[in-house]
């Protein structure tokens, strides 16, 4: 019998089941996120409206200061759980959020369908499951920090310019309102942008629908308010619709007289929606007929 | 016969990476080989003979003219991309007919060509279905139909035979050949160097951006005097034929393997392969086989680029 | 000139097939559909709350192509003509064609112009005879209608060739182009003065007449009007500088598909 040289060693350990999979796709996510041109200009400019309600406490807070640049009639900036709601759905923001996705959501499962990458995806020990979950956190990562990251700074400056734990004690659900709202727009925005970009194969149309659907909505929403004088209308409109959701966290009327029910159930069909979608177009394995 | 393609110290960078450096070279008609690696520069060079691209240093000419912003030289090239792409919500045939109508052709003179093109490479039977349906094999088909449907009488093929079976290759090699013996030019690149050699002696070998050698294979390793040439025999007494052939001063060395072959190595083949007969008549050998080893691609390009 | 015309021909074709041309169809009946509400609504109503059809139209209709779909369909195919075929690596297919580079970017322009002028104008024409038919026997309806036809088919092309020319010069075409159109025209349009002029919309509001009352708010309009001629001739030399220019990059520029 011939001598074989043995080019290996066999392995003698327990293959370990790494049950964060997703962990490696979100990371690799924002990476390319920040990689990409301008995408940090638009990031920084997200944090502007952090900044003027920054500002708006600080006044609050030291209005004596100022007294001789305000008018004599001028309504006091009064810093309210109104004010952090004002703040979180801000139209800027929610639109710079909406930029920021084409940024950074637009190619997330478009470029892996345009690729064929989903092969290799699962090829290895990964479920669709751990994919959607990598994707999305992607997302959610940058929503959260243009939402709960700075609508918890802005709770814990007021704290710090007021010099006293009042305000929380006054109103001591708003840390959890603002957690609440941020997750919930974070996984509204999530399921928006993976939705929207599993529809295409190109990371420009994909672009192109999430802000269109976005603009459109709103659009929409005020035609038919117009045809139909009827508040319901503006369940259409992405951004009406979080801010009728968010209202109730706040302890605050919703902008529309709509139950804040219906705004959660449209959010939730979206979501869901994405959910259905997502299933259907992340496989392996494509037929071409 | 003057060249049909010409390019002097054609340079190219991307940046701070080098594509191609100096590259001077003449193709003549008929098949020529383009070699190299992946990385060497073959498709840098092809799209700059395309027009694709712009040199950022140097010359191409085509035809004896510029071929950068002159599109009415593309009346007689045929250029097969290396990319896998296509417009996919087309069929083959509505593919192939829009691009030649892209050269001005009529409609029934573009179905007419679309129908030989697609024929010569064995896809009209799947005219019509739409190209994303196609396999890897019916796309680079495709890619070779577009290039040729029009009768260029230059033909630039990068990579042609990527992705097709050894049926596939040999009908696409046969097809190529038949472009030499109309006289035609075609240019052909690939890093598969069998498949290149299958196709035609004349090659220009690339490394690393640079042209390593042009020309005949054989010429090309016939020049390579600093490495021996090697020599395979198996015949009746290899002892005896290796003792003898020892003391000749052209033969550099003589390994005896355990089957029976007698490897040489030489540093003029010609001298030994004219002294061999003498040989094999003094000692009466029976001579089963003798091959040239390294008289080929293979051996060329790793000896040109020092592995 | 023919090379051009053979690449529209042949654009036009592809792009007839595509799956986004059907979305825009189904997008470009979106006003359709809401003039059929109105007027169901209006047919079924008790007592009818005193929308006229003109009213919509102007007030509604019209400012939903100016200030939305003109704009979706002028961006999205502008940015097309090129980065399509960049990003799709079909770039080299037309290049090694006997078709100069301006001809490759004229008549791709010139499809994508044909795709999105019948968009519009079959929507626009239902949505106007779904609200004015009670008119339809007046020639005035009519001179109107081809008037805000006009209008918004002048303004598609301005908008494709300045998209058509960033998609040229730039990757990013579609980020530069959303935050041309819903960043500085709508900022743009608040400035009072000749500040105002530096905005294409601001020559395409110019010709359309100013739409009675204030019932849409998000339409409203702050307008300094330019003369209808003056707003005419620049659209027109706009669009024949972003072509020009278009056509001169492209010939000038080399494309690296993205490896």
């Amino acid at each position: 019998m011939s001598i074989r040289e043995k080019g290996y060693h066999r392995w003698d350990g327990r293959l370990q089941e790494r049950r964060r999979a997703w962990r490696p796709i979100t990371r690799l996510g924002i990476r390319l996120a920040f990689k990409r041109k301008f995408f940090k200009f638009a990031f920084s400019l997200s944090f502007l409206p952090a900044f003027v309600f920054l500002a708006g406490i600080y006044l609050s807070e030291r209005l004596q200061d100022f007294r001789g640049f305000i008018q004599k009639d001028a309504v006091p900036i009064q810093v309210l759980p109104k004010y952090f709601l004002s703040y979180l759905t801000a139209d800027f923001l929610l639109f710079m959020t909406v930029i920021l996705l084409i940024f950074c959501a637009a190619g997330l499962v478009a470029d892996d369908l345009k690729h064929n990458a989903l092969q290799l995806y699962f090829s290895r020990p990964l479920t669709k499951w751990d994919y959607l979950l990598g994707k999305a956190a992607v997302v959610i990562f940058f929503v959260l920090l243009l939402t709960f990251v700075p609508g918890l700074l802005l709770l814990v400056f007021k704290l710090i310019f007021s010099g006293s734990f009042a305000f929380v004690v006054d109103h001591p659900g708003l840390p959890l309102a603002i957690a609440v709202y941020s997750a919930m727009a974070a996984v509204f925005f999530a399921s928006y942008s993976l939705l929207l970009s599993s529809l295409c194969r190109n990371r420009r149309t994909a672009s192109f629908l999430i802000f269109g659907v976005y603009v459109f909505s709103d659009m929409l929403a005020g035609i038919l308010q117009g045809i139909f004088r009827s508040p319901y209308a503006g369940l259409v409109s992405v951004k009406s619709n979080l801010k009728i959701a968010a209202s109730p966290l706040f302890g605050v009327k919703p902008p529309l007289e709509v139950p804040w029910a219906c705004s959660c159930l449209i959010l939730s069909a979206v979501v869901a929606a994405a959910v259905w979608v997502m299933n259907r177009k992340i496989r392996g394995v494509t037929v071409i007929k | 016969m003057s060249p049909v393609v010409q390019t002097f110290k054609l340079s190219k960078w991307y940046g701070n990476i080098l594509g191609l450096s100096e590259v001077s070279l003449d193709v003549h008609p008929g098949i020529t080989g383009l070699l190299g690696p992946n990385g060497a520069g073959k498709s840098t060079l092809m799209k700059l003979l395309t027009g694709q691209l712009k040199p950022s240093l140097g010359r191409v000419l085509v035809a004896g003219e510029r071929i950068w912003n002159n599109p009415a030289l593309f009346r007689r090239i045929g250029y097969c991309p290396e990319h896998d792409s296509f417009y996919e919500d087309t069929t083959g045939r509505q593919f192939l007919a829009g691009l030649l109508r892209l050269h001005g052709c009529c409609a029934a003179e573009a179905a007419r060509l679309t129908e030989s093109a697609l024929k010569l490479v064995e896809l009209w039977g799947d005219k019509n279905r739409l190209i994303r349906g196609y396999s890897r094999g019916m796309r680079q088909r495709l890619k070779i139909a577009q290039a040729l449907a029009h009768d260029p009488e230059i033909l630039i093929l990068d990579e042609p035979l990527n992705g097709l079976d050894p049926l596939g290759k040999r009908k696409i090699i046969r097809l190529v050949k038949e472009f030499k013996a109309e006289n035609k030019t075609v240019l052909v690149s690939s890093h598969v160097l069998p498949e290149v050699e299958a196709l035609t002696r004349d090659i220009i070998l690339m490394h690393q951006g640079k042209i390593l050698a042009a020309g005949d294979i054989h010429d090309i390793r016939d020049l390579i005097d600093t490495h021996p040439h090697v020599v395979a025999l198996r015949c009746s007494r290899p002892r005896k034929l290796a003792a003898r052939l020892i003391e000749e001063p052209h033969v550099l060395k003589v390994h005896l393997g355990p089957d029976g072959l007698l490897t040489l190595e030489t540093d003029n083949r010609d001298l030994l392969f004219g002294r061999l007969p003498a040989l094999v008549l003094e000692l009466d050998l029976d001579i089963e086989e003798i091959t040239s080893p390294d008289d080929n691609l293979q051996a060329v390009f790793d000896y040109l680029v020092g592995k | 000139m023919r090379a051009a015309s053979r690449a529209a021909v042949f654009f036009f074709d592809l792009g007839r097939r595509a799956k986004r041309t059907k979305f825009f169809f189904a997008l470009g009946l979106v006003p359709v559909l809401l003039s059929l509400l109105l007027r169901l609504r209006h047919v079924l109503s008790v007592s009818p709350r005193g929308f006229s059809g003109d009213f919509f139209y102007s007030n509604v209709i019209l400012p939903f192509y100016v200030q939305f779909l003109l704009l979706m369909l002028a961006l999205f195919f502008g940015t097309s003509v090129i980065l399509e075929e960049v990003e799709g690596r079909t770039l080299a297919y037309l290049l090694t064609r006997p078709l100069s580079r301006a001809a490759v970017v004229l008549g791709k322009f010139a499809a994508y112009a044909g795709l999105g002028l019948m968009v519009m104008n079959i929507g626009l024409l239902a949505s106007f005879l779904i609200l004015k038919i009670e008119g339809a026997a007046d020639p005035e309806v009519w001179v109107t209608l081809a008037r805000d036809a006009a209008v918004l088919d002048l303004s598609l092309l301005c908008y494709l060739s300045l998209f058509t020319f960033l998609g040229t010069l730039v990757k990013r075409a579609v980020f530069f182009g959303l935050l041309f159109c819903f960043g500085w025209e709508n900022v743009i349009a608040y400035f009072p003065g000749l500040t105002q002029k530096l905005a294409i919309a601001h020559y395409v509001k110019s010709l359309i007449p100013q739409p009675p009352g204030q019932a849409f708010s998000f339409l409203r309009l702050m307008l300094e009007p330019s003369p209808p001629l003056v707003a005419v001739l620049i659209l027109l030399g706009l669009t024949a500088v972003f072509l020009a220019a278009a056509g001169l990059v492209f010939s000038a520029k080399e494309y690296l598909s993205p490896d």
